[in-house]
């Protein structure tokens, strides 16, 4: 406080006072981030209402039974007795989506742990700028990558066509890896520092340490970078389309082409008509895709709030 | 793990010594010579040369950063997960120099186990806490990790209060309840000492008080060795203390000693208050 200030009373000083101009800046920053705020809830809110009613509309007004649409496994919305049955689609996404969260689980966590307890100096430092470099590359990259490389690879490796649900699920866990990754290395990091040592004091090793305590301590957000990687994966389309041959059967085995809820809109949406059957359907995929995210939402808030660190 | 250690079996090298030498080597637990240790270029400890006393309570005093933690550490080579930490000169345990490369530094921790200043259960029951350490040590009997949990807590004089929910988890308890757990969880792999860093520090006087009853009843059976900041606390339950200074110690001697008629002015000024 200056001497100015000093001398005036505490009444002068301290009390609310009517100061016009100041009082509307204040209230102009209030409104300014109001309005963001505003406007990111009703985005969300109108996507999802949009959504809903257009992914409705093939049940409600084109007749298309629900029944069918969750459960028969023919596709084929064209033909002369228009099918849709959306179960290869569905089971696509998820065959991928859990594949390839089951290979880059393990890798991430794995990755994580080296960077956090073996090699915490120059680990990370090569392993950091790796993972940044991982996320910075365009799904298109990858696809085309997949493509040129890993379709050609597989059809002389294993087989078949090469486009196929091994591709697919390859290019998505390099693709969901660096998610889970760099999630599980800040759960790793965020744990306190006395729980590692308290391990070693009582005469744990290392392996012992990180299998028996710092693991299942980090365990909820471990669990958190697997399924926002499986959310990624979820809504995936370009590279994975591209890789994994976009058949409406559904495939009998691993090395069969197949398609997923995002391919299936993707190719089609181009060559229907706004407000058509076919296209209605598209919309009813799409709903599919909504509802599946806000699940995983609550999956990542559920094992947020068990977090115990 | 604890018989390869004793004495009976590992007292050859010691037998064919002079005698006076041998009772000598039966009071100290560990006996410090030369002991110095570095952080990178930062010398933390220097110089340092006493002994420890079996089956008593030997406090380490002294300002911030005097080394006496650094040196606690040292002793169950804790201070190997600290990167640039290297060390030189000895500390007898027994018949092995603990700053030696050759040391399985995972079985020292368990005849040398440590308590940290914060309270740092792992996030499992307060059972699994305890059992957790001995699993590592191979016991998987149920009836024989009942028994040593029951027999750790009540050695940590925790018991009483959570016998009836040993299956909570260890998070839900106080901070002084899980300062004991914490010894309850060291006590269970049978240590021959213990070192506690500041065990106390972070908790109330009730829990506080608590534990100093529990130094009291452990040195009993265990040798303690603790560093404190409460100069009350090392007066109250320590039988010799160690004074550091800017990593030298500076004295050591009967805890009324040092307290009553310190030899040196740097340790009168300190327990006086002077400065620290």
């Amino acid at each position: 406080m200056d001497n100015k200030t000093m001398t005036m009373a505490a009444s002068q000083r301290l009390l609310k006072k009517s100061n016009k101009s100041a009082l509307q800046k204040e209230k102009r920053g209030k409104y300014l981030v109001l309005a963001s705020a505003l406007l990111i809830i009703s985005a969300t809110i109108a996507i999802t209402i949009f959504l809903g009613s257009k992914g409705l509309q093939a049940f409600i007004s084109n007749g298309v039974s629900i029944y069918e649409f969750l459960t028969s496994t023919k596709w084929n919305p064209t033909a002369e007795n228009p099918l849709y049955g959306a179960v290869p689609f569905i089971l696509g996404s998820f065959a991928v989506t859990i594949l390839s969260a089951l290979i880059a689980a393990p890798l991430g966590i794995g990755g994580a742990i080296f960077m956090t307890e073996i090699a915490p100096s120059w680990g990370k430092k090569i392993l950091q700028p790796v993972i940044e470099l991982l996320v910075g590359i365009p799904s298109v990259v990858y696809g085309f990558i997949g493509l040129s490389v890993l379709v050609p690879f597989l059809r002389d490796t294993v087989g078949g066509q090469g486009f196929s649900l091994l591709a697919g699920m390859i290019v998505l866990s390099i693709m969901i890896l660096p998610t889970v990754t760099s999630i599980a290395t800040d759960a790793m990091s965020s744990l306190p520092k006395g729980l590692r040592e308290s391990s070693y004091a009582i005469g744990a090793t290392r392996w012992q340490t990180i299998w028996r305590v710092l693991i299942p301590a980090a365990m909820p957000t471990l669990l958190t970078a697997i399924v926002l990687g499986m959310a990624r994966a979820f809504g995936e389309a370009l590279a994975v389309q591209m890789v994994i041959g976009n058949v409406r059967s559904l495939p009998s085995a691993i090395t069969d082409p197949s398609a997923t809820l995002t391919t299936i809109i993707t190719l089609n949406m181009g060559h229907t008509t706004f407000g058509s059957v076919e296209n209605n359907v598209l919309w009813s995929l799409a709903l599919i895709l909504l509802v599946m995210s806000f699940i995983f939402i609550l999956l990542i808030r559920y094992l947020s709030s068990r977090r115990q660190f | 793990m604890k018989t390869v250690m004793e004495p009976k079996q590992t007292n050859t090298r010691i037998a064919e010594q002079p005698r006076s030498e041998n009772t000598e080597m039966k009071q100290a637990a560990l006996d410090v010579k030369h002991l110095n240790i570095y952080y990178g270029e930062n010398h933390a400890v220097k110089d340092v040369s006493f002994s420890i006393g079996k089956n008593a309570v030997t406090a380490l005093i002294g300002p911030s950063g005097c080394g006496k933690s650094t040196f606690l550490r040292s002793i169950n080579r804790m201070n190997d997960l600290i990167p640039g930490a290297r060390s030189t000169g000895e500390i007898q345990y027994d018949d092995v120099n603990l700053i030696g490369d050759d040391i399985n530094v995972v079985a020292l921790r368990k005849e040398i186990g440590m308590v940290f200043q914060k309270p740092n259960p792992f996030p499992k029951s307060i059972y699994n806490n305890i059992v957790h350490a001995l699993k590592f040590n191979g016991i998987r009997s149920k009836k024989k990790l009942d028994g040593i949990v029951e027999e750790s807590l009540r050695k940590a004089a925790l018991w009483d209060e959570v016998k009836d929910r040993l299956h909570e988890s260890a998070l839900s308890l106080s901070g002084g309840q899980q300062q004991r757990l914490c010894i309850a969880r060291t006590l269970a792999m049978k240590p021959n000492i213990l070192l506690l860093d500041e065990p106390a520090s972070a908790l109330d006087p009730i829990s506080n008080a608590k534990i100093e009853d529990l130094i009291m009843e452990l040195k009993k059976e265990y040798t303690i060795v603790i560093v404190t900041h409460n100069m009350h606390q090392a007066s109250r339950i320590s039988d010799k203390t160690a004074f550091f200074l800017n990593g030298v110690l500076v004295e050591f001697d009967k805890t009324d000693k040092i307290f009553t008629n310190p030899s040196k002015k740097d340790t009168e000024d300190y327990i006086t208050g002077r400065f620290g």
